[in-house]
């Protein structure tokens, strides 16, 4: 693990941002903060929809047209991004953050060489003098990513599904940027392939020194390859913690539900709770506590008001009725119907 | 690719094959033949007449004339025109498709650069000035009927402003004096075009090849130069008066061919890459940092080129007609013109030769756009 002291590179303060919609504005990311250090390793975790990838195109800047940034900052060396000219934006993106994208297999371009590819980043940055210098450097990400250097000259359509993975990989090293969001980066994989990349993508991290934010929907992913975990439920930060806490004792019993409806690569299979139902419409999010519809510690308190923030170590969650350290196994186990 | 072109040759030659059959029989099936022209004239007895129409072997059975013609169409000689008599079909053809060839592919590079140009922009920057004005008037110009177009140009810009010849390829009062014929003069404009096209090819390839984008940027000026260059050499040359009227004459027509097609292109244009921006690649393109304008020009509308590519075969068709309607109006002495006048006068082997002529030049336009776009997208290739 990493020291914890290191100073953050990336801070992100109470950011909002909703989609603007002929239904109404869909509330994606709400009152999200988070600190991320030198060399850390994030995980956002979350069902489908719950605005982990909108929480990612806030830190590059890239939104959709409907999107509207309510409130927030995010800051990268004390530097709000979010205030920055067209311009200076273009030379943040790759060289400070970088993306290795939710979807890999459309993220390369099919007219052109996949080197090609690389070594434009590397160009639009003037990383490198020459285009020989930058062929160079693609050769060495791809040799680092485990691709031979010789398919720098060959098209995406030629790749597998897992070096297309290597591929975006190896395209978002290419500037040295300082964090990596790696959002879903294995889902189309199969599970071998999928655990192979996310130890080698580890193994980059911590050769280079890198803060790497994972996005999965899949905690048990997501803890194998990170010592911070924020969970993510409604558009909304629901607990954050060191890895290992959360996973040994989660606060929200989301958390706890999350870690049921999920058999762990590693350990033995241990099915604790089923999550029934689906996330809530985030046009018009239910009042109290957004989880409550689906939360079998509701009471009439949650379904009214916003829940605190209870700390615990290094964690912390927004919860009326947080879980006991011990009581993990049986109240979670109460809730299998 | 060897595979692919033998296929292609053999579809050609079949098709070329039902081209002149139907040519031939639509030709016959009017009433009346070449001879009928003379044959009408009530002074000339009944035996010179029939003399006439066995000299144009017009006596024969339509089986047999059907193979004459067929005959002299494979071998590629397609006979002494009727009508231009005693002119070889080939002759005649020889002189007028380079005229149409250049009316036709001038028209259709700018109306694609044009639409295409247009069209990522305003994809690109949807619900402006430029959209609204784009879309609406080239649309209209698309649907407009083209002879009353035309027309109307003709008016405005030689009538009214007086600015440009009415029709014709020539003005016979510059060429009264002149000691070589238009044909030569022509035929070294095309060469000279055809020779600056190589140029500013090679100078694109060559500095690319260099790989250094600071070097890249000089061929524009580099290009630039050559033309003035082309342009002082034509200038001081004996002929570059002449060069000079030819080049007003093709002015007008190119520009209407160019107005009522450009609306295509720029329509499929904004639609693909109403597609394309969507795109992850596109998006990647963004993360990457890369300036707004390559992300356009070089991942979105790059990609949104492949379906317009292909449509372009399409429209090939619809600027083939075009081009028919526009010599006629502008009298302009080419391909089209020629087949219109040899079918009305039934002058046979002339039709069956500018028919033949014009299925050619589809189908090797049909094998270009092939050929670009196996070039254009690396997932295609021809077995
Ligand atoms: N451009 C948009 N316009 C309107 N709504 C959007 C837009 N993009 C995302 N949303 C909505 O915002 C919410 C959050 O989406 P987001 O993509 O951030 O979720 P996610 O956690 O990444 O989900 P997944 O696991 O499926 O990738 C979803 O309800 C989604 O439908
Ligand atoms: S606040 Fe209430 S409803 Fe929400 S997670 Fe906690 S116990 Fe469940
Ligand atoms: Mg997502």
């Amino acid at each position: 693990m990493t020291n914890p002291q290191s100073a953050p590179v990336l801070k992100v303060v109470d950011l909002s941002l909703r989609y603007l919609t002929r239904g109404g504005a869909v509330k994606a990311v709400q009152d999200v903060s988070f600190e991320l250090a030198e060399g850390q390793a994030l995980g956002l975790v979350g069902e489908s929809g719950c605005g982990k990838t909108s929480v990612a195109n806030c830190l590059m800047r890239l939104l959709p047209d409907n999107a509207q940034l309510v409130a927030g900052q995010v800051l990268i060396d004390g530097q709000d991004i979010l205030s920055l000219t067209e311009d200076k934006i273009r030379e943040y993106r790759w060289q400070q953050i970088a993306m290795v994208f939710q979807a890999a297999m459309n993220a390369l371009d099919p007219v052109y060489k996949v080197g090609q590819q690389v070594v434009e980043a590397i160009e639009a940055h003037g990383v490198e003098a020459t285009v020989s210098l930058a062929r160079e450097r693609v050769a060495r990400l791809f040799r680092m990513v485990g691709l031979d250097p010789a398919l720098m000259d060959r098209y995406p359509h030629e790749f597998s599904g897992g070096m297309r993975q290597r591929a975006v990989i190896a395209m978002a090293l290419a500037c040295d940027p300082r964090v990596i969001i790696a959002d879903e980066p294995t889902t189309a994989l199969d599970v071998i392939v999928q655990d192979r990349i996310l130890r080698e993508l580890k193994g980059i991290q911590q050769q280079l020194h890198m803060a790497v934010i994972y996005i999965s929907h899949d905690i048990a992913v997501i803890a194998e390859v990170t010592d911070r975990i924020g969970v993510m439920y409604a558009g909304r930060l629901v607990e954050y913690g060191a890895t290992e806490d959360v996973f040994r004792a989660p606060l929200h019993p989301y958390t706890a539900a999350l870690m049921g409806s999920f058999p762990s690569i590693a350990g033995e299979k241990r099915v604790l709770a089923n999550l029934s139902g689906e996330p809530p419409n985030l046009i018009d999010p239910p009042p109290g506590c957004p989880f409550h519809p689906r939360c079998i510690h509701a009471t009439e308190v949650c379904r009214q008001e916003i829940p605190p923030r209870v700390q615990r170590g290094s964690q912390w969650a927004d919860c009326w009725h947080p879980l006991e350290e011990s009581a993990v196994p049986e109240s979670v186990e109460a809730g299998e119907v | 690719m060897t595979g692919y072109l033998v296929r292609r040759a053999g579809q050609m030659v079949l098709t070329l094959f039902l081209i002149i059959t139907v040519a031939f029989f639509l030709v016959q099936a009017q009433p009346g033949d070449y001879a009928s022209f003379y044959a009408l004239n009530p002074d000339l007895p009944p035996d010179v007449r029939e003399q006439i129409r066995a000299s144009f072997g017009l006596d024969k059975p339509l089986w047999e004339q059907y193979l004459i013609h067929l005959k002299n169409t494979v071998t590629g000689n397609f006979g002494v025109s009727f009508g231009h008599f005693p002119r070889p079909v080939m002759d005649v053809l020889i002189e007028r498709v380079p005229r149409t060839a250049v009316l036709f592919l001038t028209a259709t590079v700018f109306s694609f650069y044009i639409g295409f140009f247009l069209g990522k922009a305003i994809a690109w920057r949807r619900g402006g000035v430029l959209e609204y004005t784009a879309t609406i008037s080239g649309a209209t110009l698309f649907t407009v009927f083209t002879p009353a177009f035309a027309l109307m140009m003709i008016w405005i810009f030689s009538f009214r402003l007086g600015w440009l010849p009415v029709g014709k390829f020539l003005d016979p009062l510059v060429w009264r004096h002149a000691d070589v014929t238009a044909n030569h003069v022509f035929g070294q404009m095309l060469l000279t075009a055809f020779l600056f096209t190589v140029f500013a090819f090679l100078v694109l390839w060559a500095l690319r090849k260099t790989g250094r984008v600071a070097l890249a940027r000089w061929a524009g000026p580099l290009i630039a130069v050559g033309a003035v260059v082309v342009l002082l050499l034509w200038s001081i040359s004996s002929v570059g008066g002449l060069a000079l009227d030819i080049l007003k004459h093709m002015v007008l027509p190119i520009v209407t061919l160019t107005l009522i097609s450009f609306a295509g292109t720029m329509l499929l244009t904004r639609n693909s890459m109403l597609e394309t921006v969507r795109e992850d690649y596109v998006m990647a393109a963004r993360a990457k940092g890369l300036p707004e304008k390559q992300v356009r020009d070089r991942h979105a509308a790059r990609n949104a080129l492949l379906p317009v590519v292909t449509s372009l075969v399409y429209s090939l068709i619809f600027a083939i007609d075009g081009s028919v309607i526009i010599e006629v109006v502008f009298s302009w002495p080419g391909t089209g013109l020629t087949l219109l006048q040899a079918v009305r006068t039934e002058d046979l082997p002339l039709v069956m030769g500018a028919m033949v002529f014009i299925g050619l030049f589809s189908l090797l336009a049909h094998v270009i756009v092939d050929i670009l776009y196996v070039y254009l997208d690396p997932r295609i290739r021809y077995q």
